[in-house]
């Protein structure tokens, strides 16, 4: 039932990325009717591909393109980051729409409420939960507890935490929608070997194929948009794996390249109308770049737990995601399981010698977990491109600036002591808590929605601001982090994104 | 892809994967040490090796372990014609440095001594690499695998749902 379009056919949405934000907007235009070709920059792997193993799946699918400044963790392949996630699932908390107003003056950032109410979001969670199959939502059971999580939750009533749950995992709890239930395999963070855990790789892309309204073109990566005198965009230019340029008309444009490559794109189409990127008269575009604030917890427990038995992250500790100035930051995080395999461990624990591999040794006995905290936004934190260095398709390499502000800082703190302290309640021979760890898996803020447009990219629909037929349906769209996994939230908007182009296309209006 | 690249390539998810910021600071090294692989397999002279063998115990020492699966990790980089010139380069600088250190033959010296002479060439680039090598080489290898009691990937065998997972029996029975 694959379709294929025409080069000229200008009837097409084109949806640039295949991944959390462009595989569901694809398959959500598709099942409405609307024609969709979606430019993917990867390769398409099969379950047959998957090992569970991250080193061996980054050579697979991990983004290897030249980049500078902070490291991030993108894959160019077919279901793009939905197939290097932990699952994780959680919603924003109202205030998390209203982090200006919650959180007052906090100097040094650029806060911002979203344009969207919770109400308005709500709907849409339902949706994206009901599509991915969270555990604990809409007749899906819990997760099942692993060891790892029956220690974080131990631990974290003997602090006082009660909000502990394993639900709000995207991983299959019982089989559904034609997937089979998580078998616990492990390390399964870079690609699930069965298919239980979502990815738009083998539901979004086949279930949009079988509408006949949609085409993926693999090994295709956008270089540059184009715009008709109206300021319209009109057609993407792209590189097939021969690095071959072809151009794709369109009727409007979707861009979910994640937030390097969304920025990238839109930047790389500057024209005389406009001079500063594609979109970017306000001067936001690449600015407010966030990536949450992270920190790992590892501890050696009296008996044994054995977390490389079942998913690396399979519960959550929600008690921190709220408000409260008493604990000296503004906004919440959230403390999930964690695992990894020895000689990531041994990379965690750091250094060499005795004490390190005294730790090694006490491996069956390690618990982990880590917190996701919201990460405020900063003008200065920012993606730019890099004046004279191109990369193999001639494009800037970009570069990622990144410093955690005062806040993320004391959040991290915080979050690293009462991660140790669920653990010290139990009675941990050693813990070691590694603050920097897992920078650049989350990345938001790019082009974020505004409802005035000197203040963002992209309106409450994640159109730009300054172009009536180009979107953004990635991660680079949030206004603020909030504290949770951004996967979920994604896959909301892009459901919501959606639904507001078919209908607008259906009223002439796009 | 062979094997070496794929431990390299370990060697840089797991750094980046749980080192962020410190990940970021060792990567351009170890980039320009991918494109540097030479073409030539090399071997050592006996008490060069010895000392290396030595070396590889004391970074991450465990008891359980023979000297062999030291040794075995030290050969299988330097007999993998990509990357064994420079493996060897960085063997015969560290040997040397740590000879320098020592004012004489390093092995010589008691265990102290010779963690105190490493531990004043750790910062050096030679060091790092053989560092990273010896880690992978172990805790990725099947003889420390065994000491812990980990069978490695689990999807061969169908995961652990039916196989341990979620079995604790120490925790308390609180609240």
């Amino acid at each position: 039932m694959a379709k294929t379009y025409s080069l000229n056919d200008d009837s097409v949405v084109v949806v640039i990325g295949s991944g959390a934000g462009g595989g569901t907007v694809s398959n959500e235009l598709a099942q409405r009717g609307v024609d969709v070709v979606c430019l993917e920059a990867g390769n398409r792997l099969t379950l047959a591909d998957v090992v569970n193993d991250a080193a061996a799946m980054d050579q697979k699918m991990g983004w290897h393109d030249q980049r500078l400044g902070a490291p991030v963790w993108l894959c160019k392949t077919v279901g793009g980051t939905t197939m290097r996630w932990s699952g994780m699932t959680p919603r924003f908390r109202d205030f998390e729409f209203r982090a200006k107003s919650t959180y007052g003056n906090l100097e040094g950032t650029s806060l911002l409420d979203w344009p969207v109410t919770p109400d308005e979001i709500l709907p849409y969670y339902d949706k994206a939960e009901a599509k991915m199959g969270v555990s604990g939502t809409h007749g899906m059971p819990p997760s099942f507890e692993t060891s790892n999580f029956k220690v974080m939750k131990a631990g974290g009533k003997r602090i006082g935490y009660r909000e502990i749950t394993s639900k709000r995992t995207a991983i299959n709890s019982v089989a559904r929608d034609g997937r089979p239930a998580c078998q616990q395999i492990g390390f399964c963070w870079a690609g699930c070997a069965i298919g239980a855990k979502w990815s738009t790789l083998y539901t979004e892309i086949p279930k949009a194929e079988a509408t006949g309204h949609f085409e993926l073109r693999t090994g295709a990566m956008a270089i540059k948009l184009t715009h008709d005198a109206d300021g319209k965009a009109r057609s993407v230019i792209y590189a097939d794996a021969d690095g071959v340029l072809h151009e794709q008309k369109a009727r409007a444009v979707c861009v979910a390249g994640n937030v390097v490559e969304t920025t990238r794109l839109l930047h790389n189409s500057q024209s005389n109308l406009f001079p500063d990127g594609l979109g970017n008269s306000s001067g936001h575009l690449g600015r407010n770049y966030m990536r949450h604030v992270m920190s790992l917890t590892l501890a050696v427990m009296p008996g044994p737990v054995n977390f490389h038995q079942g998913t690396r992250q399979s519960g959550l500790i929600l008690d921190e995601q709220h408000h409260d100035d008493s604990r000296g930051f503004a906004g919440g995080y959230i403390i999930e399981t964690a695992a990894d395999q020895p000689y990531n461990i041994a990379a965690f624990v750091g250094g060499w010698g005795r004490e390190t591999a005294e730790f090694l040794d006490d491996y069956p006995h390690i618990a982990g977990c880590w917190i996701t905290g919201e990460d405020p936004p900063e003008a200065g934190n920012r993606i730019t491109f890099h004046d004279t260095e191109r990369d193999a398709y001639g494009l800037p390499v970009p570069v990622l600036h990144y410093r955690d502000h005062p806040n993320s800082v004391a959040m991290r703190q915080h979050g690293a002591r009462q991660c140790e302290r669920i653990y010290e309640s139990l009675g941990a021979k050693r813990i070691l808590s590694r603050p920097d760890a897992g920078g650049g898996c989350h990345n938001m803020g790019v082009a974020r929605m505004s409802d005035r447009p000197a203040d963002g990219v992209t309106n409450r629909w994640g159109r730009l601001h300054d172009v009536p037929n180009l979107f953004v349906s990635d991660g680079s769209v949030f206004t603020s982090s909030a504290a949770p996994n951004p996967t979920l939230t994604i896959v909301a908007l892009a459901i919501r994104q959606a639904e507001h182009i078919a209908a607008a296309m259906a009223r002439r209006e796009l | 892809m062979d094997q070496d690249q794929l431990t390299r390539r370990r060697f840089l998810v797991a750094v980046i994967a749980f080192s962020g910021a410190a990940g970021s600071a060792l990567r351009p090294d170890l980039l320009s040490m991918s494109r540097a692989w030479a073409e030539s397999v090399s071997t050592l002279d006996d008490s060069l090796r010895q000392a290396m063998i030595r070396m590889a115990r004391l970074l991450f020492p465990h008891d359980a372990l023979a000297n062999d699966v030291y040794a075995e990790i030290l050969d299988k980089v330097l007999s993998d014609t990509a990357s064994s010139t420079e493996f060897t380069a960085h063997l015969e600088a560290a040997a040397a440095a740590l000879d320098r250190q020592s004012g004489g033959a390093w092995r010589e010296l008691d265990e102290t001594a010779q963690i105190a002479a490493m531990r004043s060439i750790a910062e050096e680039a030679y060091f790092v690499a053989i560092r990273e090598q010896v880690r992978v080489g172990i805790y990725n290898g099947a003889a420390f695998w065994q000491h812990i009691g980990y069978p490695g990937p689990s999807k061969g065998f169908g995961g652990y749902l039916y196989r341990g997972a979620g079995d604790i029996d120490w925790l308390p029975e609180d609240e």
